[in-house]
């Protein structure tokens, strides 16, 4: 009897321990990657790569999934609280001061060698480091510019303006042309804040003063809104600029009847594709006083509570290789962030490329701050006011000021 | 004695894995979120000790939060009343006997077939203001010379989504009528024909008070959908242009997801199930009483006095 038991215990213990062996021995490390959705293609781009990653090194696995930018947001949120956080994932850069401060963003200091850290353009970097650590990798960029249609301009005889007073007397040539809209402003959902930040820096001011407080009471500020307002009371602008989102500003555009607007280059690849005879031409934004650009980035980030960072951070200098990121940034219609695919031909000779990529020597980035999503709805809820007419310009700014200084604490 | 007992017992025996289910399904969730709005909560769920009613005080001395409130008040309100007032004659015309009915059934259901986001998604490519088709069928028909801008302004644009809000309603509602209307006993109908009423007077003191526990119904489970229904006006404004035309889910939506305020979003839940459930018991209490006044005044006339 204890003989059978003994051998029944050596007989159960060999297979428990074969069991508990086996997967280690064939096991593979699973890297869960959460992907931003920046068009079609960005899917099956990441499936490439990650493919390629796992035909050299197929002891480990990365498990891509494709999240659309609207809810990816919620979709870490919940997966954070839930305790079910992906390994490494894009995120939106004005995230990241939350996820760093919360501790769910590992600082890569520690993985980044010299080398891989020098691949990258400076400018890029710097939206990434909070507190002097590197919180996470620009994956893509983009700066924005002034787009006009030339046929328009000439039509009315107008030239392309550099400044600001140009731009409101070119309108007003533009505007008098049948069914024509002379600057089309966005005033509807996401980047309406944006829309104003291209005036309000090139005015010379800022999003928040050198104290930490709200900029939107200042002059310059008052001058980038007098002027939208003045050209949307003149007739300016398309008609209730509240009903526009920002693809719907380009739509207007792609069908030629509007004279200027201010976009990304993701706009090129949509008018080659659908609106091939457009004449427009990419130029810096007019200035007022001073030069200015809205640089975005989107950030690589890991996780923390992360088991396989190792493995996470090989694939992350796998996919850093000039062949993706000259295909990705080709693909997507993003500036390049890395020196070598800046380099290339594409980037430097193409002039559509090249009219956004001027910008970046004095690009202006969202401000790194807590509660930054809050603050913006603050500064959009007061543009639509100020643009349908429910308060005067003076009003609304400084009430948006005061709003946002209470949120800031200060 | 010990019969009787147990005989009164077997029916809450019976219903009880239903409320068990209900417990664990509705309640947790309901304790949970009561838990999460008296603390301090990270953007990311992480619960970081109580602050006694702060997020609530926070949500209670926000004016959006007021405003959303009284929106939610006009959209539950107009929605529903809107939804009862044409699904009413909609049932009554499907419940009489005509050649095509079946068809006529169909086109007024599908609608309930197509997800509200889509039919949210659809509208806000009709309305567009320069290529929606709205406008370019009222310019051709030559009532509008100028295209108009629906979602522009907070006006309009709630006008609109409330319109939305009845039309995807209706077939819910029209179905809940209809079963009530083929269960009508005929005999009073012949009755009263035989009588010399009129088809309004048929209507009013037959159809009428025979449905009021369908109508009931349907107007308490209407103003639990409409009053928690984000897609529509999610889709088509989010809330804007500057606030107006949130209501409180569309607020609590922006709070908890894009501003990360985890303890608020979740005090303004719990407030809006208090708020439901309110209504509920005392919709249901004010019914069951007026029954009672009307089944049996006389039996209640000696505990008054």
């Amino acid at each position: 009897m204890t003989r059978r038991l003994q051998t029944t215990t050596a007989v159960l213990a060999l297979t428990l321990g074969t069991l508990g062996f086996a997967p280690a021995v064939f096991s593979e490390t699973v890297v869960d990657f959460t992907v931003a959705e920046y068009s079609s293609k960005t899917g099956p781009y990441f499936q490439g790569v990650a493919d390629a990653f796992q035909a050299a090194n197929p002891d480990i696995k990365i498990n891509i999934q494709v999240v659309p930018w609207d809810t990816l947001l919620q979709r870490l949120t919940t997966d954070v609280a839930g305790g079910t956080s992906p390994d490494i994932s894009i995120i939106g850069t004005r995230w990241l001061l939350d996820f760093a401060s919360q501790g769910i963003a590992e600082p890569i200091d520690g993985y980044l060698t010299p080398e891989f850290k020098g691949s990258f353009i400076d400018t890029f970097m710097q939206p990434g480091l909070i507190d002097g650590k590197i919180m996470g990798l620009p994956v893509a960029a983009s700066a924005r510019a002034m787009m006009v249609n030339m046929d328009l301009y000439e039509k009315a005889g107008a030239t392309p303006p550099t400044t600001w007073d140009e731009l409101y007397e070119a309108s007003k040539k533009i505007a008098a042309l049948p069914d024509t809209f002379a600057f089309g402003l966005q005033g509807k959902e996401i980047e309406t804040d944006a829309y104003f930040y291209y005036a309000l820096w090139t005015q010379g001011g800022d999003i928040l003063k050198a104290d930490g407080t709200s900029g939107l009471d200042t002059p310059e500020a008052m001058a980038a809104i007098n002027l939208y307002k003045k050209m949307i009371d003149e007739g300016l602008t398309q008609p209730s600029p509240t009903n526009y989102t920002r693809e719907d500003v380009f739509n207007l555009f792609k069908q030629g009847t509007v004279g200027t607007i201010f976009t990304f280059p993701m706009l090129i690849p949509q008018i080659k594709a659908e609106a091939p005879n457009l004449k427009y031409q990419i130029l810096p934004f007019p200035e007022g006083k001073a030069k200015a650009t809205y640089g975005v980035t989107d950030t690589l980030m890991m996780f923390a509570d992360s088991d396989v960072k190792e493995a996470a951070w090989k694939f992350i200098e796998f996919a850093y290789q000039d062949e993706y990121r000259a295909a990705f940034d080709k693909g997507e219609g993003f500036l390049p962030v890395t020196k070598n695919v800046a380099a290339e031909d594409y980037f430097t000779k193409d002039p559509d490329v090249a009219g956004f990529a001027a910008g970046l020597p004095y690009a202006k980035f969202a401000p790194v701050i807590a509660n930054w999503e809050e603050i913006a709805d603050v500064t959009v809820r007061t543009l639509q006011k100020i643009y349908l007419g429910e308060v005067s310009t003076e009003e609304g700014m400084k009430g948006a000021a005061a709003e946002i200084n209470k949120i800031r604490g200060l | 004695m010990m019969a009787n007992r147990l005989q009164s017992a077997v029916p809450l025996m019976m219903i009880l894995p239903g409320l068990l289910l209900a417990v664990a399904i509705i309640g947790y969730p309901i304790i949970d979120l009561g838990w999460t709005s008296m603390q301090d909560v990270s953007r990311f769920g992480k619960l970081s000790g109580f602050n006694g009613g702060e997020n609530f005080a926070l949500v209670f001395s926000d004016p959006l939060f007021w405003e959303s409130l009284w929106r939610t008040g006009i959209w539950t309100g107009a929605v529903v009343v809107g939804t009862l007032a044409i699904s009413m004659p909609v049932a009554l015309i499907l419940n009489d006997d005509f050649y095509g009915r079946g068809l006529a059934r169909v086109i007024i259901m599908l609608p309930w077939a197509i997800s509200l986001t889509m039919t949210a998604v659809v509208w806000r490519w009709a309305l567009n203001g320069r290529s929606g088709l709205l406008n370019a069928t009222l310019m051709n028909a030559g009532i509008i010379t100028e295209p108009i801008e629906w979602l522009a302004t907070a006006g309009t644009a709630f006008a609109i989504e409330i319109m939305v809000g009845i039309l995807v309603s209706i077939p819910f509602t029209t179905t809940i009528l209809l079963g009530g209307l083929s269960a009508m006993p005929q005999d009073a109908y012949e009755a009263a024909e035989v009588d010399g009423a009129s088809g309004w007077n048929k209507f009013r003191f037959i159809t009428l008070p025979l449905m009021k526990p369908f109508i009931n119904i349907a107007i308490i489970l209407n103003v639990i959908y409409v009053f928690n229904s984000l897609p529509i006006i999610w889709v088509m404004t989010e809330g804007g242009p500057a606030n107006g035309t949130d209501i409180l889910v569309t607020y609590l939506y922006k709070l908890a997801f894009r501003f990360g305020q985890l303890g608020a979003a979740a005090a303004i839940s719990l407030v809006m199930f208090f708020m439901l459930l309110a209504f509920t018991i005392l919709y249901v209490v004010l019914v069951s009483r007026n029954d009672r006044d009307d089944a049996a005044p006389d039996a209640e006339v000696p505990d008054d006095k």
